[in-house]
C-alpha cells in the first residue's frame, strides 16, 4: 500500500508503459494504413489523379471505366495484400514464441508446402486432363493445407503431448516431403510451369472481393485470440519449465497456437500462394520498436505487416508494368537486406 | 499420520524417467513446516534437481505421495500449483530482450486474468519484490546486459512476486559474489521470518547450505542417507561414506555450526 500512497497510482515502476506504447501504436497505425492504402491506389498502368480516386472512394464520381479499375481491381488487392501481411506477421511473430526459435516463420510447421501441393497439384491436373480447374485453386490449397497441419500434428504428438522438438522436425520433414512431390509436379507439367512458380512465390493478382470476404473472418478473429495468449507467450520466453512454474500448460498452448495460426494461415496461403520473409522479419522490426512483450508486439507485428505487404505487391505490379514480378520476390529482395542488417546489429546481444 | 495445513510432506517416493528403468529417487520420507528451511545437498547426480522438480510438480513421481499443505499435489493443476509455489532456477535461458521489471512481473501471472489483465496490485507486489530482492535499480535494464550475479537476484525477485508460501531454489548460489552471499543468508532468513514460508532448496555449496538450512537432507544415489540438523548431518564419518573422501570440519567461530574445509 505503501507505493500506493507515495506514487501516482499509474506510475508504479513505469508498468503502464506498454498499455501507452499498444494505444500509440494503434493509433499511428491506422494512420498509416490509410495513407500507404490511399497511395498504393494511385499507383497502376492506368492514371487515375487523386481527386478523382477520392471522389470514387467516396462514391461522387461515376465514371465507369475508373470505377471499375479502382473497387474491382487495384482496392480489392489492396485488401487483400493488407489482411495477408496482418496474418503472416502475427502468425510469424506467435510461432516465433511457442518455438522458442527466432528463426521461425508461419511457413516453418509445414501449412505452405501442403496448401502449395495442393495449388500445383490443380494447376497439373488442369493441364493433364484439360479441366479447368483454376477456380477450385484455393479449394486444392486448403485441402493441401489442412492434410500437412493434420500430419505435422500427427507426427509430433507423443501420447498427447507435443514436444517442441518433435513439432519443429514434423513440420520440416512435412516440407520436404512434400516439396519434393510439388518438384516431381513441376518437373512433369511444362505448360503449368509458370502458373506453378508464380503461385509459389506469391501471387496477389486474382484479389476479389468475394475472397476477402473468405479471408477476413479467420485473419482478423485468429489474430484477436491470440493476443488473449499474449502473457503466456511471455512467460515461454523464460524457458519451458519456468513458463511451468507460472502456471502455463505449455501443452495446450502449443496446441492452441499451432491448430489456430495454421487455419489462418492456411486461409491465406490459399488465395495468395506463398509470400515468404514477411512473417520471419516483420516480428523482428516489431520487437526493435516496441519490445518483446506480446502484449504490444504482437498488434504492433499485425499493423506493420498490414503497411509492410500493400508497398511490396505495388512495387511487383508497377516495376515492370504491364508484366508484374511475383511479389514474394519484392518482400524477400527487401525482406533479407533488412534482416541481414539486424542481425549483425544485435550479433553481440544473445536475445535477437 | 498427521496431516497439517502448515506443512509439506512427502511419503515414499519413488522416481525414474523410464520405466523399468534404474529408479533416479526411492523411498524417499520427510516433512517440513512453514517457517523453515530444509537444504538438500548430495553429489552431482544424487537426484537433488529430480526431487525439486517433483515437488515443484513438473514430474510426476512413479510411487508414493505429496502433501502440500493440507492437499495432495497430484490433484492440483499447474495453474493451481503456481499459484503458491515459485521456483528460482538453476539456468535460464530467456529469448528476446526483455526488460528486467518485464521479467519479474511474470511472477503474478498465475494471479493475472487474461481477459481483465493485471491490476495496480500485481505492479505494486513486482515492485516491491524488486525492492526486496535489491534489484529496483536494475528495473529498465536488458535482462541479456546484467551479470550472472544480478540475474539470480531478478529471478529471486520474480519469485517474490508470485507470493509463494512454498519456495524452492534450485542451487541458486552458484553464480553469486561472496558479499552477495552474505546478503542473501540475512535476506533469506528475513523472508522466513517474515513470511512464514517453506523453502526448500538444493546445494552445492555446503557451508551455505549449513548456514541456512534448519534441516538438512543428505542425498546419495537417490537415497536419503541422513537427514536432520546441520550438527547432525555435517559429520566426518558421513561425508566420507557418501563423497568418498574424509573431509574436515570445523565449527563457525560466530554461528557455531559446522563448516567443511579440504
Amino acid at each position: 500500500m505503501k507505493y500506493f500512497m507515495n506514487k501516482s497510482s499509474k506510475e508504479i515502476a513505469g508498468y503502464t508503459n506498454w498499455r501507452k506504447k499498444l494505444i500509440l501504436m494503434i493509433i499511428w497505425g491506422s494512420f498509416s494504413i490509410v495513407i500507404i492504402d490511399f497511395i498504393c491506389l494511385n499507383f497502376g498502368v492506368v492514371s487515375i489523379h487523386p481527386k478523382e480516386i477520392l471522389s470514387l472512394l467516396w462514391g461522387s464520381s461515376h465514371d465507369k471505366t475508373n470505377s471499375l479499375i479502382i473497387w474491382q481491381l487495384r482496392f480489392p488487392r489492396i485488401i487483400m495484400a493488407t489482411l495477408t501481411g496482418i496474418a503472416l506477421s502475427t502468425v510469424g511473430g506467435a510461432f516465433q514464441g511457442i518455438l522458442r526459435n527466432p528463426l521461425a516463420d508461419p511457413y516453418i510447421l509445414g501449412v505452405s508446402a501442403g496448401a502449395a501441393l495442393g495449388a500445383c497439384l490443380a494447376i497439373f491436373l488442369q493441364y493433364a486432363t484439360g479441366y479447368f480447374l483454376t477456380p477450385y485453386l484455393p479449394l486444392f490449397a486448403l485441402t493441401g493445407a489442412m492434410l500437412s497441419i493434420y500430419l505435422v500434428y500427427m507426427t509430433a504428438k507423443v501420447r498427447y503431448r507435443l514436444p517442441l522438438e518433435g513439432l519443429l522436425l514434423s513440420g520440416v520433414t512435412v516440407t520436404f516431403l512434400f516439396s519434393a512431390i510439388i518438384t516431381i509436379l513441376i518437373a512433369l507439367s511444362e505448360k503449368g510451369l509458370h502458373s506453378m512458380v508464380f503461385w509459389l512465390m506469391g501471387d496477389l493478382s486474382t484479389a476479389n472481393w468475394n475472397k476477402i470476404t473468405i479471408v477476413t473472418f479467420p485473419v482478423i478473429v485468429g489474430c484477436l485470440i491470440f493476443f488473449f495468449f499474449s502473457l503466456d507467450l511471455n512467460a515461454l520466453s523464460l524457458g519451458e519449465e519456468e513458463a511451468l512454474h507460472l502456471g502455463v500448460n505449455i501443452k495446450k498452448l502449443r496446441l492452441r497456437i499451432f491448430i489456430i495460426g495454421s487455419i489462418i494461415i492456411a486461409s491465406v496461403v490459399s488465395f495468395t500462394g506463398l509470400i515468404g520473409f514477411v512473417g520471419l522479419v516483420v516480428p523482428h522490426i516489431a520487437r526493435l520498436l516496441v519490445g518483446p512483450d506480446h502484449r504490444v508486439m504482437l498488434p504492433t507485428s499485425a499493423l506493420l505487416g498490414a503497411i509492410f505487404l500493400p508497398l511490396c505487391d505495388t512495387l511487383a505490379r508497377t516495376i515492370i508494368a504491364p508484366s508484374e514480378i511475383p511479389i514474394g520476390a519484392i518482400t524477400a529482395l527487401i525482406g533479407a537486406p533488412v534482416f541481414i542488417h539486424l542481425l549483425r546489429r544485435k550479433s553481440t546481444k544473445n536475445g535477437l | 499420520m498427521v496431516c497439517n495445513d502448515n506443512v509439506l510432506k512427502v511419503d515414499n517416493l519413488d522416481f525414474s524417467y523410464e520405466e523399468n528403468h534404474k529408479k533416479t529417487l526411492s523411498n524417499i520420507n520427510f516433512s517440513v513446516s512453514r517457517g523453515k528451511f530444509l537444504g538438500i545437498i548430495g553429489p552431482n547426480g544424487s537426484g537433488k534437481t529430480t526431487l525439486l522438480k517433483i515437488i515443484s510438480g513438473i514430474l510426476k513421481p512413479s510411487r508414493g505421495k505429496i502433501t502440500v499443505f493440507g492437499k495432495e499435489l497430484a490433484d492440483l493443476s499447474i495453474e493451481k500449483i503456481a499459484q503458491f509455489t515459485s521456483v528460482v532456477p538453476q539456468e535460464t535461458s530467456v529469448i528476446f530482450d526483455f526488460k528486467v521489471k518485464e521479467v519479474v512481473f511474470m511472477g503474478r501471472l498465475p494471479f493475472i486474468s487474461r481477459i481483465n489483465g493485471e491490476t495496480i496490485e500485481d505492479y505494486e507486489i513486482s515492485r516491491e519484490a524488486m525492492e526486496r530482492a535489491k534489484c529496483l535499480s536494475l528495473a529498465e535494464k536488458n535482462i541479456h546486459e546484467i551479470s550472472g550475479g544480478e540475474k539470480q537476484r531478478v529471478f529471486i525477485a520474480k519469485a517474490l512476486a508470485q507470493t509463494p508460501q512454498l519456495l524452492l531454489l534450485d542451487e541458486f548460489t552458484s553464480h553469486l559474489d561472496i558479499n552477495y552471499k552474505h546478503e542473501v543468508v540475512k535476506f533469506f532468513k528475513k523472508v522466513l521470518e517474515n513470511d512464514k514460508i517453506i523453502i526448500i532448496s538444493a546445494f552445492h555449496d555446503l557451508n551455505l547450505a549449513s548456514i541456512l538450512s534448519n534441516h538438512l537432507i543428505l542425498l546419495n544415489e537417490g537415497k536419503i542417507e541422513k537427514i536432520g540438523t546441520p550438527q547432525e548431518v555435517i559429520n566426518e564419518d558421513i561425508f566420507e561414506k557418501v563423497y568418498g573422501t574424509r573431509p574436515t570440519i570445523i565449527s563457525h567461530p560466530i554461528l557455531h555450526i559446522p563448516q567443511v574445509i579440504i
